[in-house]
C-alpha cells in the first residue's frame, strides 16, 4: 500500500467522482470501436457463379448459432467434376487470401465441378483483434466505385467465443503438447472434434464437409512474416507434393513469381496441411504469400504498412541478409500479395485437373497474378449497392 | 455458452465486486483509487461482452 | 522513419522519469509513459488520435486470464493460511527433516518447482507453496533475505521447467516448432541449477535455533488441524489439472481460475476454524492491487509501443546487433526485456531472435530451451519485477528490494552463462531433443 496522500485526499468523496467519470469514459471511448469491430459486417456480394450459400454448422450442428460459424459459398458447375475447397481468414490477420477467395465468390463461373469457399474460417478471430499488438481496427481496399471495408481481425479465435484457455492444449488425437493459445487458433485445431472446444469444432466440420462432399483438394490461405522460414510457399504432405512442385514450377516459369514447396512436417500437429492429409482423403495444400505487416521489427501498425508492405527496418534487414524473401524499395503490395494466391490456387485446380481428367475443374472469370498487379484487387470487387437484395451476405 | 465459461463470467463478476468495494472503502490513497480503476476496466469490459 | 520513432521513445522515457521523480508509484509511471507515447504519437497519426482511448483500453486485455490467476490463487492460499494449514505443514517438514538438512533443503525445492513446473507460472509456485516453504526454510535457520532470493530464483526455475514453460510455448508458437522435446533439455538443467541455488543459499544454518526451539517458534496448528485437512484443497487442485493431463479428452477444460477457485472452496468447507471469507478476499485483493496493476499498464505500454512503431524499432536493434556481441548482450537484453514487458519480450525479441539463430545453423529447439531459462531471471527486475516483489512478500523480508536483489547475484550469474552456452552450443547439445521426444 502506498503513504497516504493528505492534500489530494481531503475530499475523497468528490475526488472518488472524478476518477470514476474519467474511468468510464475511457471505457466507452475505447470499448465502443472494440464492440462495434466485433459486430461489423464485411459484405460479399454472391457473384453469378455462386449456387448457394450455406453455413458451416449444415456439416456439424455444434457449431449453430454463433460466432464461430462462417459462411460456405458453393459454386456448381453445370457439368460434374472434381471438387475443390478454399479456405480463408483461418488466421484473419493475413487477410491476403480472404480477399482472393472474394473475388473469386464474386466473379468466377464454373464450368466442370464445385467449388466450395468459405471466406472466414475463423470467424470469431475475424470479429476478435490483438490486444497488445497495436493493429488498426479495418482496412479500406478501393475499388473502380467506392472502397470495400475490410474487418482486419487477428489469429485466435476471441475469448467471448472460447473461455478459458487450457494450461497446456493437448491436441486431439495425437495428444501432442501445443501452447495454450493454440486452442484458439484453427490452424492448430485439426482434425478437430464435434463436441471439443469452440475451434476443434470448426476444423471438425470442414473435415466433415471434406468427407461428406469427396473434396478432391483442399486450399488454406494464409500469410507469413518476411522473417519467417516457412514464407512464400506452398506448405505439402507427401501427397499433394507432385502437383504443389508442378504448380510451382509454373507458375515461376510462366508467370514470374516464386513460391517454392516446403513439406509438411510429420511431426507437428494440428496443422490443416497435415491433418487434412492424414484424415481424409482430400489432397491439402497450405499457401503463404509474405505479409511485412506481421514482422516484428517494422515500424508503426498502420493501415499503408498493411497494403503496401514497404518499410525502412525491414529493407535495411534485407540488406543483412536476414530476410526469407527477396525485398526492396517497393514493399510487398497486397494486390501482388492476393495474386499470388488467385494464380497458385488456380495452377494446382489446373495439375490436378490434369493429373485426373475425370475429376478435373473448370470455370471462367478468375483474374491471374499479372491482372491484379496491373488492376489492383478492388477492381474486381462488386458494388453491393448495383446487386440484388439476395445476394448479398454479410459475414 | 457452455456451464464452465458461465463460472468464468461468476468469478469475473466476484473479483469486480471486491475491488468496487475496495475502491469505495479506500479513504488514504489516491494511488490505490486509479489501480483500482484501472484494474476494473477489462474485468467490466469482459463481462459485459465487448472485448 | 527511426527519427520520428526515437523521439517517441524518448518521450516515453521522459514520462516515466518525470513520474517517478514525482514519486508516482511504478504503475502510474509506466501508465504516463504509455499515454505520452500514445499522444507523441498522435502527432504522426501512429496512431491517430481518435483511436487512442481505443488503443488504450485494448491495451489492458493481454494479462487479464494472469490476473484471474493471481487473483483466485492468492485468495485460496489466504484462505489456507487462515485455517492453519500453512502452520501444520510447516511444523511437519521440521519435525520429519530438520536434522538431515541436504534432504530437507531438495525436498522444498522440489515442492516449490512442482507448481510452476505444471502451469508455467513461478507466481502460481510462490501463491500455492510459497509462504509455508519460507516458513520452514527460516525455521531451518535461513536468514529472510535468503529465502527470498531462494523462492525467486527456484520459482523462476520453475516457471522455466517442463513439461510447461510459457515463453517456449510462445516462442514455438510464434515461430511454428514444435513445443516438444524440452523434457530434458529444460528438465536437466532447471534441476542442476535448482540444487545449487538452494545448497548455496541454505547449506549454511545461520541462525542459532536447534529442533525444538524451532518448533516453539512456529506459530500453533489450531485444534482439529490434520494432514487430510490440509492436504483436501490441494488435492482438488493438482487433481483438476492431472486429469486433465491423464484424460484430456474425457475432461472439460477448467482453466486455472477454476481450478484454484475449486481449491479455495474445498479448503473454506474443510478449515478446521471458521474463515471469514468475503473479508479476506477483500483484503487479497487490495494487498494484489499493486500486481494486477502492473500487467494492466504493461499492456498499455505494449499496445502503444507497437502502434508508434517503437516497439519494432526496439526489435530491429537486436537483431542488427554482431553475433558475438548478440550472444553477451542476452545477459541483458533478455532479462530486461522481461522485466519491462513480461510475456511480451518473448513475442518482441524472442520470435525474431530464433528466426536468426536457426538460420545460422543453431538449434532453434536448445536455443528456446537456452533463452527461456534466462527470462525468469527479469521477473526479479523493476518496472514490473513480478515474481522478485512476490518472493519479498511471501517471505516477508523487510529490507529494500535492491538488498534482496543483490543477494542473488551469484545463481543469477550461473544461470545466465547456462543459458548463453546452451544457445552458443545448441547444435551440440541437440541429443537432449533427442533423448526428450
Amino acid at each position: 500500500m502506498s503513504a497516504p496522500e493528505p492534500e489530494i485526499m481531503a475530499h475523497p468523496a468528490r475526488l472518488k467522482a472524478v476518477l470514476a467519470v474519467l474511468f468510464a469514459a475511457l471505457t466507452v471511448a475505447g470499448g465502443v470501436p472494440l464492440f462495434k469491430h466485433r459486430h461489423y459486417g464485411m459484405t460479399f456480394v454472391a457473384g453469378p457463379g455462386v449456387t448457394k450459400v450455406i453455413k458451416l454448422s449444415d456439416y456439424s450442428p455444434g457449431l449453430k448459432g454463433s460466432f464461430t460459424d462462417p459462411d460456405v459459398f458453393i459454386l456448381e458447375g453445370a457439368e460434374p467434376g472434381g471438387k475443390a475447397l478454399l479456405m480463408a481468414d483461418t488466421h484473419a490477420n493475413e487477410p491476403a487470401g480472404l480477399l482472393a477467395v472474394l473475388i473469386m465468390i464474386e466473379n468466377t463461373v464454373v464450368e466442370k465441378g464445385t467449388l466450395y469457399i468459405i471466406p472466414t474460417l475463423n470467424v470469431s478471430g475475424s470479429r476478435n483483434t490483438k490486444a497488445g499488438d497495436g493493429y488498426p481496427l479495418y482496412f479500406d481496399i478501393p475499388t473502380d466505385w467506392g472502397k470495400v471495408r475490410f474487418r482486419m481481425g487477428t489469429r485466435d479465435a476471441s475469448p467471448l467465443e472460447s473461455w478459458p484457455d487450457p494450461d497446456v492444449y493437448i491436441h486431439y488425437p495425437e495428444k501432442q503438447m501445443l501452447s495454450y493459445l493454440d486452442v484458439r487458433n484453427t490452424n492448430r485445431t485439426w482434425p478437430g472434434r464435434p463436441d471439443g472446444p469452440p475451434m476443434e469444432r470448426v476444423t471438425y466440420a470442414a473435415m466433415e464437409l471434406m468427407r461428406k462432399e469427396k473434396v478432391d483438394i483442399a486450399f488454406d490461405l494464409h500469410g507469413a512474416e518476411t522473417m519467417f522460414p516457412v514464407t512464400n510457399c506452398i506448405v505439402a504432405p507427401q501427397k499433394s507434393a507432385k502437383i504443389a512442385t508442378l504448380a510451382a514450377m509454373t507458375v515461376k516459369a510462366m508467370e514470374g513469381y516464386d513460391s517454392h514447396v516446403e513439406p509438411s512436417p510429420q511431426n507437428f500437429r494440428g496443422l490443416s496441411h497435415r491433418e487434412i492429409g492424414d484424415y481424409s482423403d482430400t489432397l491439402p495444400f497450405l499457401l503463404e504469400a509474405p505479409i511485412p505487416f506481421l514482422d516484428q521489427p517494422t515500424g508503426p501498425k498502420t493501415v499503408k504498412l498493411l497494403l503496401d508492405g514497404k518499410d525502412p527496418f525491414l529493407l535495411s534487414l534485407a540488406g543483412k541478409k536476414k530476410l526469407f524473401v527477396a525485398y526492396d524499395e517497393k514493399g510487398w503490395p497486397m494486390d501482388k500479395r492476393v495474386g499470388q494466391h488467385m494464380s497458385t490456387t488456380l495452377e494446382i485446380i489446373r495439375q490436378f485437373s490434369k493429373k485426373t481428367p475425370d475429376k478435373a475443374i473448370r470455370l471462367t472469370g478468375a483474374p491471374k497474378y499479372a491482372d491484379l498487379v496491373r488492376d489492383g484487387a478492388g477492381h474486381y470487387y462488386r458494388d453491393p449497392a448495383k446487386a440484388a437484395p439476395d445476394r448479398i451476405h454479410y459475414e | 455458452m457452455n456451464i464452465i465459461m458461465i463460472l468464468y463470467y461468476v468469478i469475473t463478476a466476484g473479483l469486480v465486486l471486491l475491488l468496487g468495494w475496495n475502491f469505495l472503502r479506500e479513504r488514504k490513497s489516491a494511488n490505490d483509487l486509479i489501480l483500482g480503476l484501472l484494474v476494473l476496466v477489462p474485468l467490466v469490459l469482459r463481462l459485459l461482452r465487448v472485448k | 522513419m527511426t527519427l520520428q520513432i526515437g523521439a517517441i521513445l524518448l518521450l516515453m522515457v521522459a514520462a516515466y522519469a518525470v513520474a517517478s521523480f514525482k514519486k508516482l508509484s511504478v504503475e502510474l509511471s509506466i501508465l504516463a509513459a504509455a499515454v505520452a507515447g500514445g499522444l507523441g504519437g498522435a502527432f504522426l497519426k501512429t496512431p491517430p488520435i481518435a483511436e487512442l482511448p481505443r488503443h488504450l483500453v485494448e491495451g489492458m486485455f493481454p494479462y487479464l486470464d494472469v490476473m484471474l490467476v493471481f487473483s483466485t490463487a492468492t485468495i485460496f492460499m489466504a484462505l489456507v493460511n487462515e485455517s492453519g494449514g500453512v502452520n501444520y505443514v510447516v511444523r511437519g517438514a521440521i519435525r520429519l527433516f530438520y536434522n538431515v538438512r541436504v534432504v530437507a533443503l531438495l525436498v522444498l525445492m522440489i515442492i516449490i518447482l512442482i507448481p510452476g513446473a505444471l502451469t508455467g507460472a513461478g507466481s502460481v509456485s510462490l501463491l500455492v507453496v510459497g509462504a509455508p516453504v519460507a516458513l520452514a526454510l527460516k525455521a531451518l535457520g535461513i536468514p529472510e533475505r535468503k529465502v527470498a532470493a531462494i523462492l525467486f530464483i527456484v520459482a523462476g526455475l520453475a516457471a522455466a521447467a517442463p513439461p510447461v514453460n510459457i515463453w517456449a510455448m510462445i516462442l514455438c508458437a510464434g515461430t511454428a516448432i514444435p513445443y516438444v522435446g524440452f523434457t530434458y533439455t529444460l528438465g536437466i538443467p532447471v534441476l542442476i541449477l535448482g540444487t545449487f541455488t538452494i545448497l548455496w543459499f541454505g547449506l549454511k544454518k545461520e541462525g542459532g535455533m536447534d529442533k525444538a526451539a524451532a518448533l516453539a517458534a512456529l506459530p500453533p496448528a489450531p485444534p482439529g488441524m490434520n494432514g487430510w485437512r490440509v492436504l483436501m484443497p490441494f488435492l482438488v487442485f493438482f487433481g483438476l489439472i492431472i486429469a486433465n493431463r491423464i484424460w484430456p479428452f474425457a475432461t472439460p477444460i477448467f482453466g486455472l481460475p477454476l481450478e484454484f477457485t475449486a481449491a479455495a472452496l474445498t479448503a473454506w468447507l474443510v478449515s478446521p476454524k471458521r474463515l471469514h471469507v468475503l473479508k479476506l478476499a477483500r483484503e487479497t485483493m487490495q494487498r494484489l492491487l499493486p500486481l494486477l496493476a502492473t500487467m494492466i499498464v504493461v499492456g498499455m505500454l505494449q499496445q502503444i509501443m507497437t502502434a508508434t512503431g517503437v516497439r519494432g524499432m526496439i526489435s530491429y536493434s537486436v537483431i542488427i546487433i554482431p553475433l558475438v556481441l548478440l550472444f553477451i548482450s542476452l545477459a541483458v537484453i533478455i532479462p530486461v526485456s522481461e522485466g519491462v514487458l513480461t510475456y511480451g519480450a518473448a513475442a518482441i525479441l524472442g520470435i525474431p531472435l530464433i528466426w536468426f539463430f536457426d538460420s545460422i545453423g543453431l538449434h532453434a529447439t536448445v536455443a528456446i530451451a537456452g533463452l527461456s531459462i534466462l527470462w525468469p531471471l527479469g521477473d526479479g527486475l523493476p518496472p514490473t519485477a513480478l515474481i522478485g516483489r512476490l518472493s519479498v512478500m511471501v517471505s516477508e523480508y523487510k529490507g529494500t528490494y535492491w538488498s534482496f536483489l543483490r543477494q542473488t547475484w551469484l545463481p543469477w550469474l550461473v544461470i545466465t552463462i547456462t543459458g548463453i552456452l546452451m544457445v552458443v552450443y545448441s547444435a551440440k547439445l541437440a541429443f537432449l531433443v533427442r533423448w526428450s521426444m
